[in-house]
């Protein structure tokens, strides 16, 4: 499968699980197309669609909790932010994503 | 395009307690799993990436997708790290040793 | 007044670049490093110091004269910038 397939199949495959959870592809069409990109390339190097924005610990049971969409591992954290981590995804209510700031879990 | 229908899969002694067997009835691949004696069908397909659940390991009510590790309830197809997401579950019932599976349409 | 500036950041994390071109525009001299861009045999190491200094894996980690703020952050970075006041 070439890389822009497999965007578009991991595009597919997202909006059916995030939907549920209440969160959106960001409305950054540019910010997203980046972030798939990196997944696709991660997944090829890696062996998953792991976040472009944290780093894997090569421990399985830690890094499955970076295997996008990783929302449900996340919780708490990315309600509070209204975005997950990498911003790939934001609550359905967002339309302006770069107002939504960027902290770590115990803050904010 | 008519109602639920039931579709006869395999032995039902093929299925042994703490084990599932992958069937696929009208082309649909579901999980027959069976835990604590009960038996559970479900989508054989995870709903994270779509992975075929088997070669996942079962342990208790819970199965492990192989792809990325995420985890299933058998009994209500429930995703285990959000109740919001969930595998389609199917009836079982058996018949002359045959385990029949409820297709919703066909 | 000088401020120490260390960025640790990922290649494929758009939020680091932000960061990065953060402090180019501000004009404000730092040290970044991209590690999973480093020789594999570095990476680890490099890795383990971001996560024991952010207590986390979340990228960018950024240390300003020895604090450490965890995130794309300009409010929290001209905080503990000197020069900036902070």
């Amino acid at each position: 499968m070439g890389s822009a397939e497999r965007k578009d199949s991991l595009r597919y495959l997202y909006e059916r699980v995030v939907g549920p959870l209440g969160y959106k592809f960001t409305p950054d069409a540019e910010l997203a197309d980046f972030l798939l990109e990196q997944e696709v390339k991660l997944e090829q190097d890696h062996g998953a669609p792991y976040c472009p924005c944290q780093g894997r610990t090569g421990v399985r049971a830690d890094d499955r909790a970076i295997v996008c969409p990783c929302i449900p591992f996340h919780r708490e954290h990315f309600d509070k932010m209204k975005r997950c981590w990498c911003g790939l995804f934001v609550h359905t209510d967002v339309t302006d994503p770069d107002s939504l700031p960027q902290f770590p879990p115990d803050e904010g | 395009m008519s109602g639920p229908q039931w579709v006869p899969t395999i032995d039902d002694s093929k299925v042994r307690d703490g084990a599932y067997v992958p069937v696929y009835p009208k082309g649909v691949g579901v999980l027959l799993v069976r835990t604590d004696g009960e038996l559970f069908a479900i989508a054989n397909k995870c709903g994270h990436m779509a992975c075929p659940l088997e070669g996942g390991k079962l342990e208790g009510d819970v199965i492990t997708c192989p792809c990325h590790d995420w985890r299933f309830n058998v009994r209500s197809g429930q995703f285990i790290d959000a109740p919001e997401l969930s595998l389609d579950t199917f009836a079982t019932r058996v018949e002359d040793g045959k385990v029949f599976v409820e297709l919703k349409e066909a | 007044m000088t401020d120490d500036v260390w960025v640790y950041a990922l290649s494929t994390c758009p939020w680091c670049r932000k960061t990065k071109q953060w402090f180019t525009d501000s004009k404000i001299a730092f040290e970044y490093v991209d590690v999973d861009t480093l020789p594999v045999d570095e990476q680890d190491e490099v890795a383990e110091k971001a996560y024991k200094l952010s207590g986390g894996r979340r990228f960018p980690v950024v240390v300003i004269n020895g604090e450490v703020i965890v995130g794309h952050s300009p409010d929290k970075f001209l905080e503990h910038l000197k020069g900036w006041g902070g």
